[in-house]
């Protein structure tokens, strides 16, 4: 349906589907943003990835990727003290490493409107926490608009601006997850005009200087602000009372929630009882509460996590003499994600109603059959070098995943892609929190149990992000730890952004600043610095164990870039050059007389292109590459011990064709090359 | 309002999104017509267990429309609200059965990606027939098909077996949205002719 060209030219009467992501992109563009940043995150990248991917069509609009939330958000404030409005964007934990640039935004005020769109995570299907940040605004003062669907994520977003300016706050949007990635219709605005979009930093010394008395005057005008904006937020339309009978029976809600419980509702029949939907959540003004208490005897307030709005409400309600029941966490959980399911459940419970049959029926045929189910977890792709440097590190510490043997390296694991090497069957990682503690914790680790040998790791984004502080504090500190930079040149895991690690764009076409990271690393003062293929794992392993005897800071740089990236870009350029693209000119198998079924490649390796398949006489189980699915990395041929895995090697494609019929032939077609 | 609610269920790398997106986009012939339904998509969750939604919403009137009682709707379907479920792997088929009731219809994939529990030897995979006999016991409406086979027989790959199973779905169920909406979709993006020629290959199961 042409969504990128409608997402920079639609206007008034243009419908489209779109996902909430990028609703909150064009609801900033419809505002004239010419300032948009993030250091990526899941479930927020689409907000940026939509603008920055359509920018050279856009009139004065810059965007960035910057190395962290710290950054970014300084950025987007430094932009707006210049007259452009500006829009930044992270994952819910961004928002503590940007908690700094948040927390002065409210003493000095904004020029140009400023949107914070933070996209949370509840149930941590893509993080380390699952923190509600909407408790930081208890500090930050930083007013909180909560979108319900995707058409309020893009007119939200574009009024906030206005809001901003009005009241002069940074505006946080908070967009969860099952927001951030709904997709549904969005009804599109016009847009403003670009032409006029240019910076001009005027001084503003009154707001902008915080020191002494000036930061404690700067203090007491944003709380007179933030009482402006609760008098402007009584009659706003993006709080609404929806009020229809004599119920003494009320609702609170907000966001996502909110459409949980409109839904519910239905499902449940019941239509009669006031409901008020919050789309500020904070602040809150005491006036619209009294309003909505008026008749009521009971109030239940519907959200997730540990109750930010029950813990403004029930302080409100004391404040008015309110004399009704106030529930909400005694009926819905603090923890994972609230799903409609849990709504519809705890709704049923407040209003002492039965379950429908069909969805009482399906949940308790569901927990009888999960109970059976064998678990599934992600792991790295195929053809990762990944899951090559996680294969050395355990076999160079001579640890096999299939014997009990505890341990004895400490591993601290960080954030990214290769976060997943602490999932089965790997294990590979002891602790895990947030960007960079891998390196920080290991440190002390290292100095206190000296028993033990650590290992760090990090990526080259997340050791961008803030790691290199860190490791300048292990090397001013003289620790005894080695760190493997897992340098797949891309911020990989949240859709391929660059990193100053990037050599080549997907094009092809070299990237000007790229920095040499083992330069970088020497530079900071490590003097044992390595950079290897992490896919010539024996090499690799071999390199881990010398490392490791070697006193201070050692730095080996696992360099390789990301498969998919190499993919694409084979593929890119072959299409251009050649005009074909499909591959075939080699591949590896498992040749079945060879293969004592050792599991060195199907559980150590575990990669899934390496399957189990029966053969179709004598129905044993065998080990076999599916064609299909195998990137021709090569690990698993240079890991089997008994040379079972041979490298087919084809003249040309024409006539080549996969089929898994016929698997357990072998593969006989014109083969030029054999190499066992 | 009607309702027709889509669950699709599989693992990351398979094509589950993709085929959310296209069975939204085709949403928007009618005035009066909605569409809502996330997706559960982890940062590199290749292997793991993905789900989206898709429920396509149809109002009887403009007032209906502008009801906030009416025109809210969650992006998630409640345990047994679906209409039809499509599962990409046969194990992952049991994983989505929550969202089935006695009507609903069920298309799934019988190739097996065996988790790594299953690798390690700590659990073992189910047969497929244990998968169906489960199924039964909350609706009789199951499909099912290799769809990996499909895709490699007819394009020498298994990115198509999407789009075969998209086919399937509107060769099986009573979904309330035209064929050709579906097809233009397709026309629209890339690879149209191999994804028209997919979906095709799945409308004649």
């Amino acid at each position: 349906m042409g969504k990128s060209n409608l997402f920079i030219n639609g206007t008034k009467g243009d419908k489209a589907i779109v996902l909430g992501n990028e609703a909150i992109a064009r609801g900033a563009l419809e505002a004239g943003i010419g300032y948009a940043s993030m250091y990526p995150g899941t479930p927020a990248s689409e907000i940026i990835i939509a603008l920055d991917k359509n920018k050279k069509n856009v009139e004065n609009l810059y965007t960035e990727f910057s190395l962290n939330e710290h950054i970014s958000l300084h950025g987007a404030i430094g932009a707006s003290w210049s007259g452009i409005r500006s829009l930044c964007a992270m994952k819910n934990v961004g928002l503590n490493v940007a908690s700094e640039p948040a927390q002065f935004l409210s003493y000095t005020g904004v020029k140009a409107g400023l949107v914070l769109a933070i996209g949370s995570d509840p149930g941590a299907p893509s993080s380390s926490n699952e923190q509600d940040d909407r408790w930081y605004s208890l500090h930050t003062y930083m007013p909180i608009l909560e979108p319900s669907n995707i058409q309020e994520a893009k007119d939200f977003t574009k009024d906030a601006f206005e809001i901003s300016e009005e009241f002069s706050f940074g505006i946080v949007l908070m967009a969860p997850s099952r927001l951030c990635h709904n997709a549904g219709a969005l009804y599109f605005g016009n847009l403003r005009d670009r032409a006029d979009i240019k910076g001009d930093f005027k001084k503003d010394p009154e707001n902008y200087l915080n020191l002494f008395n000036m930061a404690v005057r700067n203090h007491t005008k944003y709380l007179e602000r933030s009482e402006l904006l609760k008098k402007y937020l009584i009659e706003s339309n993006f709080n609404q009372i929806i009020n229809k009978s004599s119920s003494r029976i009320g609702f609170i809600s907000s966001g996502v929630i909110y459409a949980h419980l409109m839904e519910t509702l239905d499902i449940l029949g019941v239509y009669d009882h006031k409901i008020l939907k919050l789309g500020f959540t904070f602040p809150l003004p005491n006036e619209l509460i009294d309003r909505f208490f008026e008749g009521l005897d009971k109030v239940v307030i519907v959200e997730e996590a540990e109750g930010f709005l029950e813990f403004q409400i029930k302080k409100i309600a004391y404040e008015l003499g309110f004399k009704g029941e106030i529930h909400g966490k005694d009926f819905f959980k603090q923890t994972g994600e609230l799903t409609i399911d849990d709504v519809i459940i705890g709704i049923s419970k407040f209003l002492e109603k039965p379950l429908p049959a069909y969805f009482d029926f399906a949940v308790k045929k569901d927990k009888e059959l999960q109970n059976n189910l064998p678990q599934r977890s992600g792991t790295f792709c195929i053809g990762c070098s990944h899951r090559a440097t996680f294969y050395s590190i355990l076999k160079a510490v001579g640890f096999s995943n299939t014997e009990e043997k505890e341990r004895d390296v400490v591993i601290a694991g960080d954030i990214g892609c290769y976060t997943l090497g602490l999932l089965p069957p790997y294990n590979a990682m002891d602790f895990l929190t947030c960007m960079n503690a891998g390196l920080g914790i290991g440190q002390a680790i290292s100095i206190f149990d000296k028993k033990k040998k650590v290992i760090a790791l990090a990526g080259d984004s997340t050791f961008y992000h803030s790691g290199i502080p860190v490791l300048l504090n292990a090397v001013q500190n003289n620790v005894n730890i080695l760190y493997i930079i897992l340098d797949n040149s891309w911020t990989a895991m949240t859709g391929h952004q660059k990193t100053p690690s990037t050599q080549k764009d997907i094009d092809g076409k070299p990237s000007p600043n790229a920095l040499n990271l083992k330069d970088l690393v020497k530079s900071l003062g490590v003097s044992y610095v390595k950079s290897l293929d992490p896919n010539s794992v024996k090499r690799f392993a071999s390199q881990i164990k010398s490392a490791l005897k070697e006193p201070g800071v050692k730095v080996l740089i696992a360099k390789r870039e990301c498969v998919l990236q190499e993919i694409r870009r084979n593929k890119i350029l072959k299409k251009n050059e050649a005009g074909f693209s499909e591959s075939g000119e080699s591949l590896y198998e498992i040749q079945k007389s060879r293969c004592v079924k050792c599991n060195e490649c199907f559980v150590e390796l575990a990669c899934p292109a390496i399957i189990l398949k029966k053969d179709a006489e004598d129905e044993a189980d065998f080990y076999y590459i599916d064609p299909a699915s195998c990137v021709k990395c090569g690990v698993c041929y240079e890991i089997c011990p008994n040379s079972a895995i041979r490298k087919v090697e084809f003249d040309l494609k024409p006539a080549f064709k996969l089929s898994r019929k016929n698997a357990d032939k072998g593969f006989n077609a014109v083969q030029v090359n054999v190499n066992v | 309002m009607k309702k027709f609610n889509i669950a699709i269920v599989g693992l990351g790398g398979q094509g589950i999104i993709t085929m959310g997106t296209v069975m939204k986009d085709a949403a928007l012939s009618s005035e009066l017509q909605d569409v809502s339904g996330s997706e559960r998509r982890g940062g590199a969750q290749r292997e793991g267990y993905v789900e989206t939604f898709v429920k396509y919403i149809f109002y009887e009137n403009e007032s209906e429309m502008s009801s906030p009682r009416k025109n809210m709707h969650s992006p998630m379907i409640e345990s047994g609200g679906a209409d039809a479920l499509i599962s990409l792997e046969p194990l992952e088929t049991l994983r989505g059965a929550r969202y089935l009731n006695k009507n609903s219809i069920v298309i799934f994939n019988q190739t097996p990606y065996i988790p790594i529990s299953v690798r390690m030897g700590q659990t073992s995979y189910p047969e497929i027939s244990f998968i169906v006999s489960e199924l039964r016991k909350i609706t009789e409406n199951i499909f099912f098909y290799d769809f990996d086979a499909i895709s490699i027989e007819n394009f020498n790959s298994l990115t198509q077996k999407n789009i075969i199973a998209l086919g399937a779905l509107f060769a099986k169920t009573d979904i309330p949205i035209d064929i050709t909406a579906i097809e233009n979709i397709l026309m629209e993006g890339k690879g149209a002719e191999n994804n028209l020629k997919a979906f095709n290959l799945g409308l004649k199961l």
